[in-house]
């Protein structure tokens, strides 16, 4: 009888240990928003390759345990997760990131027409405009900081400035950045429709011409240079991005290039996407202030979007006839690499089939990733 | 010779000398916990007293044989070095982790127990009270820093931090989640006061925005710049060089022109006339007619050869 006792007692321990056992409401929420998540990744093509690691994040993070040392949480110290969260802590993912971006992005569009730099700028209002409604709404600075970045638009310079200026929003701060930026297609258009003329919509813009290999390779060179002088505080961003592009046009490293571009890329997206998610455990991410912080990321896209379209008009009161910009590749200035661009190419298309605008949007895409990432560095430098 | 020698030894002797001492007067006591019950623990698993030195330069620096104290008397300088150091607690040589590269910190446990490793020390501190600590340079003489530590409570420590205000670094006693063993107090305490003073001063984000964009404006403007003039350069150096190149390709055009004008036209000079002319020349060379030259031949039309002089060229008249 003693061992049948011994088996009850045993069963009924291990069913304390059972996921069923400890779990609460807020965690079966979240592991319903991973699963949407997946959905919108795996059936609607979303974003795959982010909402897919963060959807199943989520549900990783959620898997409700009892705490008795185990290790196996993301938040109990040496375990594999919080091992591999360490990268999102401390900050090393995302220049990571950077370098592959580095890595993979052709600058040419922007060296051909420097002044598509100003509009990547523009579109930093987004941030700051952000950054104001989140003071308002009674956050703390250095929080509305790490919320406001959301209007960069950029995910890994979202991860690296709330992990250090507001950690404990940093899981609900990225969900936001890579939500959003998922949904560029859905919010970006009417905004640009609503702000932009028909006649706009149709300009024609002149084939940017050709860059030579020596422009792109001091590009790296001049461009890390020039802002990390003036914002030291986004070196590691900066940096690495740089680094990576002066590997993909020194055209004596192409090995390098690939494998920042690629396999190393690939693994870091891996890593930060799943930790991402793991850290919305539900404790952490169902309050009143992740609600608010889907509300503010909401409104930073609407402004970095406006602000950049407007801008163009704007630029284009001094521009001659055949210099025009169309305004439609405003709206890529929010980064947001290459969604926000093609954006700009699609709705060019649909008001001329032969306006192809994607190279031209290419280049306040690319000049909104510098001009984020000089934006974090800038909150960093003042708040930390 | 010999005197060269031993004025460059001299020379090398003073630099070393100097480097050495450079080297140590970049050990700066860092943080201080008095009652460590919280906090980090020993190779032996305990918690004591610490006091944490920085190396504040950015070279590589060893703290071997360099001496720590809490003894006032040390500082008294008509002891002798021997009866000064009697006074203190040595670092102990032959021990990597003495070495510290640039802005690298190390950790001594204020336990008493020498015994235990280099990172102990031979006095404890005070719970409760002040606490003098000294570092001196491995002469025993010169004092490399020295703070006195103030009461602290349980886990708090006394750490030098950066104000950023003052571009200073001042003494602060931080609460026990703002210690930092082995690492940089840069920022520690003073956070708190940068974001207050946004708050306090900047409660609407305004001059953020203003400064932040500004800044994100200027660097892209410098960007702009550059690259617009680097645009024009570049235009400019590849429009010398097609040129270049286009009147390279003229020229050669034009003379191959030229010579087959020359050639061909203006001296009605034709194939069949080569010919002769080269024969005519091979002919001069065979009879050692033809001016000596490695690999030419040349036949001067202007000379009167037997096949051009008139004389042999005509036939006489018959009678």
């Amino acid at each position: 009888m003693d061992i049948f006792d011994f088996i009850g007692t045993k069963l009924a321990d291990f069913l304390t240990y059972t996921g069923f056992a400890n779990a609460e409401w807020g965690n079966w929420i979240m592991i319903l928003v991973g699963a949407f998540f997946l959905w919108l990744a795996i059936k609607k093509d979303f974003e795959p390759l982010l909402l897919v690691p963060i959807g199943l994040g989520i549900i990783l993070g959620n898997i409700p345990f009892k705490a008795v040392g185990l290790e196996v949480g993301l938040y109990e110290d040496n375990s594999v997760l919080n091992i591999f969260y360490q990268g999102v802590k401390t900050g090393w993912y995302p220049p990571l990131v950077f370098l592959g971006i580095g890595a993979m992005t052709d600058f040419s569009a922007l060296i051909a027409n420097p002044k598509l730099l100003l509009v990547g700028a523009a579109a930093q209002f987004g941030i700051f405009g952000a950054y104001i409604i989140a003071l308002a709404l009674g956050f703390e600075p250095n929080q509305a900081a790490g919320i406001a970045i959301i209007g960069g638009a950029d995910g890994p310079t979202a991860i690296f400035l709330s992990s250090k200026l507001s950690p404990n929003l940093m899981g609900a701060i990225a969900v936001c950045a890579y939500s959003y930026m998922a949904l560029v297609p859905v919010i970006q258009p009417p905004l640009m429709r609503l702000l932009t003329t028909k006649k706009e919509r149709v300009i024609h813009m002149k084939p940017a011409r050709q860059v030579s290999q020596t422009e792109k390779i001091i590009f790296p060179i001049v461009g890390l240079l020039m802002t990390t002088f003036i914002v030291p505080s986004g070196l590691p961003l900066l940096g690495m991005l740089f680094f990576g592009n002066l590997l993909k046009e020194s055209t004596k490293t192409t090995r390098l290039a690939k494998t920042a571009g690629s396999a190393l890329n690939d693994i870091v997206v891996m890593l930060l996407g799943l930790t991402v998610g793991c850290s919305t455990q539900a404790s952490e991410f169902l309050t009143v202030d992740t609600i608010k912080i889907f509300f503010l990321g909401a409104l930073a896209f609407i402004i970095a979007t406006a602000s950049g379209v407007l801008f163009v008009k704007f630029f284009n009161l001094f521009l001659p006839k055949h210099k025009k910009i169309n305004p439609l590749i405003g709206n890529a200035g929010v980064s947001a690499v290459p969604m926000a661009a093609r954006i700009s190419q699609n709705l060019g298309l649909e008001y001329d089939s032969k306006n192809y605008l994607l190279m031209h949007a290419m280049g306040p895409n690319v000049a909104g990733v510098i001009g984020s990432a000089v934006a974090a560095g800038v909150l960093l430098g003042f708040l930390s | 010779m010999l005197h060269k020698r031993f004025l460059g030894f001299l020379a090398s002797l003073a630099f070393v000398v100097g480097a050495f001492g450079q080297g140590a007067h970049s050990f700066k006591i860092n943080e201080v916990v008095v009652l460590n019950t919280d906090g980090l623990i020993d190779e032996y698993g305990e918690r004591t007293a610490w006091i944490e030195i920085a190396n504040t330069s950015w070279g590589t620096n060893n703290i071997r044989s360099c001496y720590l104290t809490t003894n006032r008397a040390a500082l008294n300088e008509e002891l002798s070095v021997p009866e000064r150091v009697r006074l203190m607690s040595m670092i102990p040589k032959g021990d990597a982790r003495t070495n510290l590269s640039a802005r690298q910190h190390i950790v001594f446990f204020a336990d008493g127990k020498t015994n235990l490793g280099t990172l102990h020390t031979n006095f404890t501190l005070k719970p409760g009270e002040s606490n003098f600590i000294a570092l001196f340079d491995g002469n025993g003489k010169t004092l490399l820093d020295s703070i006195t530590v103030p009461p602290l409570a349980e886990n708090q420590s006394y750490a030098r931090v950066y104000d950023a205000d003052t571009d200073a670094y001042t003494w602060l006693v931080l609460d026990e989640d703002e210690v930092t063993p082995g690492g940089d107090n840069v920022g520690q305490g003073k956070v708190e006061d940068k974001v207050a003073e946004f708050k306090a001063k900047d409660p609407y984000g305004i001059a953020m925005t203003i400064i932040a964009m500004g800044v994100v404006f200027v660097a892209l403007i410098a960007l702009y710049v550059f690259f617009r003039l680097f645009g024009y350069v570049v235009a400019m150096v590849s429009k010398i060089t097609r040129a270049k190149a286009i009147r390279t390709v003229r020229d050669q055009a034009e003379r191959a022109t030229i010579m087959a004008k020359q050639g061909l036209e203006t001296k009605g000079v034709d194939m069949k006339v080569y010919m002769a002319v080269i024969a005519m020349a091979l002919k001069d060379y065979e009879e050692d007619v033809h001016d000596v030259e490695s690999n030419v031949l040349t036949y001067h039309t202007e000379e009167h050869t037997e096949w051009n002089a008139k004389g042999y060229t005509m036939r006489e008249w018959p009678e």
